[in-house]
């Protein structure tokens, strides 16, 4: 990473714009500033902050504050008791900030005394380049949670591209809903830093039923954004809602097909933006999924492809990153997908290494053998097939459920005598289906028919 | 394990076909015991299929303020309250 040591502005926009929309109403960006810098006098003295902040605003302003206080936010790949705890102990000079704590760990919880100063008293912080704002933690089942640095920089010049790539022909203030959280990175470029950087105002609300989501999209002015993922917009399009109106629809995480692209545009005259990126490089690439096979790449990434490895590059990053993805670069800073590396799953946003999972399986006590794999493209889960004489599919799970993240953890789990390996010990994935059909095929005999209930 | 009324029987058996868990039948389901996270170990995804699942049988539209999804899974017996008190 270059580091420039010239600090830039905590935002660039006009004091007079509205920056979120609150609990009470629309905030301007000098209520917003004005709160952040009096936030940052008061927070705990530390150099780390677990943000656990579920309303968006709240995140927001803690975020910023932590900034202009000098500390480094946390961003935990999951809120599990146990990842946080784990967290908290290994930076031991940390305090959660929200509206909620852990017990044992210093917490604040944002509330402060507001000094009734005059907006015109107000500087706006500048902050250095090479301060480090955030330390995003990727997990999934590869292990213990792996660091990755967010410099000043590096969100600040990843934001810029975001909005090239994502902010093009919007006139006026962009109101946007997220319906993933600001702790994931999808989350923090768009909800948070972009506002940080463009005419958008972010809702406070983090709506998870379709309802609600309808709901809280009809109460932002337009024109709207809605920040999501495939399986959320795949559940809002059962929302009972008429004559919404979504100009942007922003979709990460997981791959989205054409037919709910196009149903989101024609239901909610909307343009359906899809983003491809990681936590470690951030966005990084764009493409209209309804009128585009190919993505383009934001300009400021070089991207090399050898052999299976994709290495991207960016002056902002502050390391190179490998991709766990197959691309063909296409030229014109375009490439086709091609898919996902082998060895790699993503379930709900959360990657996955199958070589990890099928290790924990084979090192549970009592397990002889087997084989945790993704029975087809469209499978929203892993199954299993395991030998383990003594052991019962839920002794499997419980032995699996305190290492891996819960999507991860195989459903259905199915007991078999054995596994047809080849005599070099290699399991082909053709047999393990074949075999995991058949099981299925005698236990849905076992069990009568399902398909006789279907009337 | 307290006993399951005939709504929550019918609200666990819902669970059961919508989420695929073969392993279970409906009469385990504690209707006291948490849905998600340490009790029958469901995630958001499984939530979204169950809202899905939900707003089709009973034609119940979920809603919750942002922190309070996990009270109406907080267990058979609130998701089965909430679906008989919103019920057109």
């Amino acid at each position: 990473m270059q580091i420039l040591q010239t600090p830039h502005p905590i935002t660039t926009r006009r004091l007079s714009e509205i920056i979120a929309h609150g609990p009470s109403g629309e905030i301007r960006v000098e209520q917003f500033l004005a709160c952040a810098v009096a936030l940052s006098r008061q927070l705990p003295d530390r150099r780390y902050v677990i943000n656990l902040a579920t309303d968006r605003y709240t995140f927001l302003l803690g975020f910023c504050a932590a900034i202009i206080a000098g500390q480094c936010t946390l961003m935990p790949p999951n809120r599990q008791r146990q990842t946080l705890l784990a967290l908290a102990d290994e930076y031991a000079a940390c305090y959660t900030f929200g509206e909620e704590g852990l017990s044992n760990v210093e917490h604040f919880d944002g509330t402060i005394d507001m000094p009734t100063s005059d907006a015109a008293d107000l500087t706006i912080p500048e902050i250095a380049a090479d301060h480090l704002c955030a330390i995003v933690f990727t997990s999934g089942s590869t292990g213990a949670p792996t660091p990755n640095r967010k410099y000043w920089e590096t969100l600040r010049v990843g934001t810029q591209s975001n909005i090239d790539l994502l902010m093009q022909n919007i006139v006026g203030r962009l109101n946007l809903l997220a319906t993933v959280p600001p702790q994931h990175m999808w989350g923090l470029e768009t909800s948070i830093l972009l506002p940080l950087f463009f005419d958008v105002a972010v809702s406070h609300h983090t709506p998870f039923f379709p309802a609600d989501i309808a709901d809280t999209l009809e109460s932002l002015p337009e024109p709207r954004a809605l920040v999501s993922s495939p399986v959320h917009l795949n559940a809002f399009l059962s929302a009972d809602v008429d004559q919404l109106k979504i100009d942007r629809i922003y979709s990460a995480t997981a791959p989205m097909s054409v037919e709910l692209a196009q149903e989101l545009e024609r239901r909610f005259d909307a343009q359906v933006i899809e983003v491809f990126g990681c936590s470690e490089s951030g966005i990084i690439a764009r493409r209209s999924t309804t009128s585009e096979v190919p993505w383009q790449l934001s300009k400021i990434f070089r991207v090399d492809v050898s052999d299976d490895r994709v290495l991207i590059r960016a002056p902002h990053l502050s390391e190179n990153v490998i991709l766990h993805d197959l691309i063909e670069l296409i030229g014109d800073g375009r490439f086709r997908w091609l898919g996902r590396h082998q060895d790699m799953v993503n379930i709900a946003g959360k990657r996955g290494s199958l070589i990890d999972l099928n290790h924990r399986l084979n090192t549970i006590p009592g397990v002889i053998d087997g084989v945790i794999f993704m029975p087809d493209e469209n499978s929203k889960r892993l199954a299993a097939l395991v030998v383990a004489p003594a052991l019962e599919p839920s002794d499997i799970l419980e032995k699996l459920r305190p290492g891996i993240e819960p999507v991860f953890l195989p459903r259905p789990v199915y007991m078999v005598p054995m596994l047809p390996r080849q005599e070099t010990g290699k399991l082909a994935r053709k047999i393990v289906l074949e075999l995991f059909a058949k099981t299925q095929r005698s236990r849905t005999l076992e069990n009568g028919d399902p398909a006789d209930n279907s009337s | 394990m307290p006993p399951q009324s005939e709504h929550e029987k019918e609200v666990a058996e819902l669970i059961i076909e919508c989420l695929n868990l073969e392993d279970l039948s409906a009469a385990d389901i504690d209707p006291e015991e948490p849905l998600f996270g340490d009790g029958l170990g469901l995630d958001s995804i499984d939530a979204l299929e169950l809202a899905l699942a939900v707003t089709q049988k009973y034609s119940v539209q979920l809603r919750a303020d942002d922190a309070n999804v996990e009270e109406i899974f907080g267990s058979l017996r609130n998701l089965s309250a909430y679906i008989a008190e919103n019920s057109p």
